[in-house]
This record gives structure tokens, sequence and C-alpha cells, in this order.
């Protein structure tokens, strides 16, 4: 009898590790939304959960692009900059309008030049990355801070309101079923994402390049040319989260959009399980993460913490997240 | 006459197999003693075991007859008067001169900062008695290797040291440089120091050693005087173990099926190396480290950039600037070094295995089924011992992990594949299975390369063989002119 008991309980400690490897991030999540509903009965309200998910997207879209990037082995310091130097471009085009009360430029053009502008700072980031052989951090931290000061000047250091119409500020600030219009752009693209990194070869050699680069160079795979699209990936999705952005303040603010962003986005990218290291990292991990954070950011105003605290809360709660999802190596 | 350092019955084991078996090795005062082997013959880790870097598993070192305690770390050897000279060089480029000699023990002044006037005058003392005009202030990487060479001696003497292990010090020198070093070590010896000199050039062994002591499989097969012996008997001392019955027969294929040449390479190491390859044919490259093989096969590769040569593939001149090129002109390349060059430790066998299969097919996505297709094969084919094939290949044997390395190449029908050093690091069993796929292939029409420093693999295997040393072709045999004492002359050029 003991030994049968013996074994069932080997089993099922076997189990529970296998489940604990695979699905910690889940299983943290779980348990902090469990917290948080114990601790803030209101935080359950789906009109407080849709909320979070719609504060969330912007971190998200960013944290998306990064998972590529960091399992690339590389990372992005200049988002948050791109992302108000990107968003300027769109606010400066969508608010020129014709005598008429007509845009001058149609805003799909003023998105698709806002998004461009993104890819093209992604594209200069991964070009010095891997022609002048720079670390990332160096070159990125570097073009983030140019990125910043060029909005500044455009915006001559002042906030710059848009042009408050519905079409715009739907995109940030509308819901379809109920479900935010932010949050189901980031579904989408997250989806999209997914099926690259896990069902197409350009998925494969960004985990190649990461976890091994002379490896990846001595299969042919053109690193480079990995590198330089993960940056580009980046770029875009810290467009589309600046096009998200400028349509829920209808303004760029060129001293805070965008502000330590990156920093969130690389937290949440962290916290969902990838790699700092490269070569290994999952998508939906990153999604868990970023919403975790919005969990964190929601139960502070939620407990009535005050402002100066949220940094300490906030930073002992992401340390305690990535050590309760630590693997054993 | 007084031995100044003696070792016995030193026995050693990594990961247990043993590599030194019961070790008796001594040197005198003023004697320059040089120690010869194979590559793997022991050399370096009994050298290593001296200067207290490894532990020995059994057998006690000597000095003056009173034992020295075991696990004694390198600076309490350093403090017995022994310092080594690695290999490769130990400097930090960004420190001075002085710093590099006196690292870790910087004189300090009386509020326990570094004194550096003082530094440097101990530092340009000690360069002095080398003869050297170093400025001990310079900067470490701005130095030629050369006068590293220099510093990383001056760094060795300045211990009060009464034995000095140089493990082939004059691999990165050329030869004014090296006449110089011996002269050093002609006038270190004089000032009563004892020297061993670790060297494949035979050569400078004759001409500056005095004795030899020759290590084979981790043993002593003999120590003689070097006035009493030719390189030639060092050489046939060196290799003498038992030839294996297995011996490949010599190419029986079309000698005129041409598929792979290689016209005059050349860079700062190789010195107009050409060579071709025919169809289903398995060629040897013999050598000692160092000879530039490795090298000519990144060249062929594109992964290193020559100043001259050419690559024909089946007759067609190929421009080869970088992988991709090499792979669209069907040749493979199984890298030395599998952990840095070869593998994504951290993904699985699948991924591993079709790498350059995706590569070479269009498309943007992988193919489910095809994927999955070809690495069963190769799972099956190669024998890999595995979970599945979404194990990880971290966590595979060393002959299990050569095999994923291989299946990369494989499942890209390549026509000329080279394999550098196909079983470093693989057990017995693997070692065979490897013999037979690369034997099976040839048998299919694929011609090899194999590259190895391992003599009887090469002489079990190989229809052809063609040897170097450093960068410059100076043997050909084929399967039946094969011994191992021919290659070994050639190898060390004698």
């Amino acid at each position: 009898m003991e030994a049968v008991k013996g074994r069932f309980g080997l089993r099922a400690q076997v189990f529970v590790k296998k489940i604990w490897r695979e699905y910690s991030v889940l299983v943290v999540f779980i348990v902090i939304i469990g917290i948080c509903g114990l601790f803030a009965p209101r935080f359950l309200h789906p009109d407080n959960l849709l909320n979070i998910l719609r504060n969330t997207s912007i971190v998200g879209a960013i944290a998306l692009g990064m998972t590529f990037i960091i399992i690339a082995g590389g990372i992005d310091l200049s988002s948050g900059a791109v992302l108000a130097t990107s968003g300027a471009v769109l606010i400066l085009l969508q608010r020129m309008v014709n005598p008429d009360g007509s845009a001058v430029v149609p805003l799909p053009f003023a998105i698709l030049a806002c998004c461009a502008v993104a890819v093209g700072f992604g594209f200069v980031n991964g070009i010095i990355i891997t022609q002048a052989k720079l670390p990332p951090f160096i070159v990125t931290l570097a073009i983030g801070i140019l990125a910043r000061s060029v909005t500044m000047y455009f915006c001559r250091g002042a906030t710059i309101m848009g042009n408050n119409i519905p079409q715009f500020t739907d995109i940030g600030n509308g819901s379809v079923f109920n479900i935010p219009i932010p949050f189901i752009i980031i579904i989408v693209l997250a989806i999209i994402f997914h099926i690259v990194l896990t069902r197409s070869k350009f998925g494969t050699y960004v985990f190649a390049v990461g976890g091994n680069e002379s490896a990846s160079r001595f299969s042919g795979i053109k690193v480079n040319r990995v590198r330089i699209a993960t940056y580009m990936i980046g770029g875009l999705c810290t467009g589309i989260a600046a096009t998200i952005e400028m349509s829920r303040m209808a303004a760029v603010a060129a001293t805070t959009s965008g502000n330590q962003y990156e920093f969130e986005a690389i937290t949440a990218v962290l916290v969902g399980g990838t790699s700092l290291v490269g070569g290994r990292g999952r998508l939906v991990g990153t999604i868990v993460g970023f919403i975790i954070l919005g969990i964190v950011n929601n139960m502070m105003i939620m407990l009535n913490i005050l402002p100066y605290l949220s940094g300490a809360v906030k930073g002992a709660f992401i340390l305690f997240a990535v050590l309760l999802q630590k693997r054993e190596r | 006459m007084s031995t100044t350092f003696s070792m016995q019955g030193i026995r050693k084991s990594f990961f247990g197999v043993e590599v030194l078996h019961g070790v008796d090795f001594a040197v005198e005062r003023g004697q320059i003693m040089a120690l010869c082997g194979e590559n793997g013959a022991g050399k370096s880790t009994l050298m290593r075991i001296l200067a207290g870097i490894y532990v020995q598993d059994s057998g006690t070192i000597l000095l003056n007859g009173a034992p020295v305690r075991r696990y004694s770390t390198p600076l309490e050897m350093q403090k017995l008067g022994v310092s080594m000279i690695h290999q490769e060089l130990n400097l930090i480029g960004e420190l001075t001169v002085a710093q590099n000699i006196f690292l870790c023990r910087e004189p300090k002044n009386g509020k326990g900062l570094i004194n550096f006037n003082r530094m440097n005058e101990n530092a340009a003392l000690v360069l002095e008695r080398l003869g050297e005009t170093i400025d001990p202030k310079c900067r470490v990487g701005d130095l030629k290797t050369a006068q590293k060479q220099m510093v990383e001696i001056a760094k060795a003497i300045s211990f009060d040291v009464n034995l000095l292990i140089m493990d082939e010090p004059t691999s990165m020198l050329t030869g004014k440089e090296t006449r110089v070093l011996f002269d050093l070590i002609t006038n270190l010896s004089a000032q009563g120091i004892a020297i061993v000199y670790i060297s494949h050039r035979l050569k400078e062994i004759i001409d500056v050693c005095h004795q030899v002591t020759v290590l084979r499989d981790g043993s002593v097969v003999a120590t003689r005087r070097v006035s009493e012996v030719s390189a030639h008997d060092i050489a046939a001392l060196m290799v003498g173990r038992e030839v294996k019955e297995e011996c490949a027969d010599n190419f029986a294929g079309d000698p005129a099926a041409l598929i792979l040449e290689v016209k005059d390479v050349s860079d700062e190491l190789l010195k107009n190396v050409g060579f071709s390859l025919r169809k289903g044919e398995i060629l040897g490259f013999s050598g000692l480290v160092g000879a530039g093989r490795s090298e000519l096969m990144e060249v062929i590769f594109g992964i290193r950039k020559p100043k001259t040569g050419r690559v024909l593939v089946e007759g067609k001149s190929v421009t080869v600037k970088s992988a991709i090129d090499a792979i669209k002109s069907d040749l493979g390349f199984v890298t030395e070094d599998r952990k840095e060059t070869g593998l994504v430790l951290c993904r699985d066998i699948t991924e591993n295995s079709n790498y350059v299969f995706w590569r070479k097919t269009r498309g943007f996505f992988k193919g489910k089924k095809t994927t999955s297709e070809n690495t069963e094969r190769m799972i099956s084919r190669l024998s890999i011992r595995c979970s599945g094939p979404d194990q990880m290949v971290s966590s595979l044997s060393g002959g299990n992990q050569q095999k994923v390395a291989l299946a990369k190449w494989l499942l890209s029908d390549a026509k000329v594949l080279v394999l550098d050093e196909p079983t470093r690091g693989v057990d017995v069993g693997a070692r065979q299975e490897i013999y037979r796929i690369i034997r099976d292939l040839a048998a299919e029409g694929v011609a090899i390369v194999i590259v190895s420093s391992d003599l009887p693999e090469v002489m079990g295997i190989c229809q052809r063989v063609i040897i170097m040393h450093e960068g410059r072709i100076t043997g050909e045999l084929c399967a039946s002119e094969l011994s191992e004492e021919k290659i070994m002359y050639y190898a060390t050029d004698v």
C-alpha cells in the first residue's frame, strides 16, 4: 500500500514539475488574479478587467516586437522615444486640415507614415548593430536619445493637439462587442507573430541566431538580415503602439509620450519567460507578461497606493514574478 | 648533479578516461628538456599538473627530493619556482606591460594603493634580464605578438623562477623571433633555470634542447640525449604504437570524375595550397595543430577570405563569399567545434538538422510534414539515440550531437562533405558508427574530406591523405603507401 502511494506521489510530482516547467507563467498569472480579487473585489468587475486590457495594449504591442528582438539576442532601448517621434509624425499629419474641413493627408496614410517612421528607426538600429558590430544596448540607447530630441525639436518641446475626430479617437477608445479595439489589434498581431515565430523558417532562424550566431552563419543563415528584420518588426510594433497611444490622447507630448515604455515592454517579455541570453522564448509568455504588468498598475490604483511608492511596489513585484517562474537549469 | 624537479608515478583521468598512466619525469638545474608527443599524448596535462593547475589522481611531485604538498595551487607552485607559459597568450590587452607582469602582486605604498613607480621600475628590471627594451608603461594590446611572448616570459621569470615550462612558445613567432627566443632560453639555462620545452617542431628541439622525453598515449616511451637522436628517431618514437590492422584501400572509382578542385589558396597562413577531389573519394588531411587544415576548409566554405585562390565544383569556377554560396554549390562542412559552430544547443533535434535544408528549399513556411519526415529519417539512418525529435541538442551525448551536426548536411544533399575532426569527443561505439556512415556516403558517390589529428583514424578510413605543415602541403600518400611514420615525417617537415 505504502509503495503504491509512493509511486503515485512520485508520478504526481513529475506531472506537477512538467506543468510547472511548461506553464509556470500561466500559473503565476492565475495566482495573481486570485490574490487581486481577494484584496480588491472591485478588481474582478468586467469593466475593470476590460479597462486593464485596453491600458496594457500600448506597452503590449511594443513587447510583442521586443520578443523577436530579445530572442535573436538583442535589445531595443529606443522604443519609447521612437513611439514619440512616430506619434508626432502622425499627429502633425493628422491635424493638417483643408479650409473645407477635410484632412490634407487621409488618416490611413498618416498611420502608414507613422509606422514607416518607426520601421525606419528599427532598420537604422539593425544596420548599425550588424554593420558596425556594436552592442545593441549602446546603439539603441543612442538612437533613443536622438529620436527623443528630434521629437522635441519638431514639437518645440510642447504638447501638440491632434484633430479630435471620432474616426481617429475610436482606434484607441472604441470597443467592438465590449472588447477594446486596441486589444483586438494586439491579439490579431500576436496570432500572426505566433505563426511566424513557430511555423515559418524565418521564425526558426530568429531562435537560431539568438542561440548560436556562428553555428547559424555556418548553416547558411544570413545572420545580419535576420537581426535587422527583428529590429524592423520591433519598429512596426512601436508604430502600431504609437497609433493607439496618439488616438487615445489625441495629442503628442514631446517630452513624456512613450517615456519608459521600452523598459515596461522588456519587463513584460522577461516576466513572460523569454531568456535575455537569446535563443528561447514564447510569444504567449509575453502576452501574459504584459497583462500581469497591467494588473499590477491597476491594483496600485485600486488599493490607493501612493504614486511615489508605486515604483517600489512594481519593482518588488517584477522580481517576485520572475523568481517564481524561474526555471531550474 | 642535483635533481631540481621530479614527478613520480603521475596518474590523471578526465571523465573516467585515464590520460596519464603513471608518468615519471625529471628535469635538472640548468637543463633544457624537450617534451614531445602527438596531439593528446598528455604533454600539456603533465605540465599543468607540475604547474599546479590540475591535481594528479596519484603520484608525487618532488622538489630536490622533498615531496610537494598535493593540491598546491598555481600560485603556490609559482612560489616554489615553477612558472608555465601557455600555448595561448594569457595577457590582458587593456593593461600595461608592468601591470600584466605584476598582476595580483602589485607593489603597494603605505596607503594600500598601487605604487606605480616601483612597479614600472621592477618591470624594467625583469625585461632587462631578458635583454628586452619594451616600455613597461606600454599597453600590451599595442605590442607585436613576439613582444607579447616576451612579456609572458618576463611575467614567468618575475617570480623567483627555478623551472620554466613553455608550451609551444614558437607557434606564433617568425623565424627571426624564434632565434631571439632560443638565445634567451640558452641564456636562462646558463643562469641555472631548468626549462621544459614542449614543441611539435623537432628541428627546434634538436637545435636548442639538451634532452628529450617522448610521451605516447599517456606514458613515457623514452628519454634520450638530443645529441644521440635524430629528428627521425623522435618522430618514430612519437608514433611507435602498433599500427592498426584496419586499413583503407586505395580509391577505386573513376579517377577522372573530379568534383572539387582547389587552386593556389594563399593568405597569411596558407601558402599556395591546392588539391583535387573525385566523386566518392575519401580524402584525409593530416598534420599537427596549427598546420592550417581547418583554415583551408574555412576558405573553401567561404568563412575565411583568402588573398588568392580558386574553387571549382564539377569543373565550374564558383565564387564562395559566405556559407550560403557554398551550400548552393552543394558543399557541406561539419565543423571542428560542434558546440561553437555546429549546433544551436538550446534548440531541438528537428530544428538543428533542418537548418540547411530550409535554406536550400523555397517557401516561407517550414513545412511541418517534410520537416518531421526529414528528422525521423535521419534519426533512424544515423541511429541517433534520443527521447524524440523534440529533444534539446544540449542534452544529447557527444556522439549523438555529432550525428545531428552530420544530419544537417545529409539533408542538404551535399556532393562534397568536409568533416573536421569528425570523432572528437565521441565515444568508441559512436565512432565506429560515424565511420560506417562516412563509408556508406562515399559509396553513394559523395566526395568526402576528413580533417583529423587522429592518425589511426586517418589510416583506417582515408583512401588518400594530404599532409600539411605550417600552411603548406608537404606530402601526399595513397592508402597503400600510408604509415604513421611517413605521416609524422611530413607533418613535422624534417
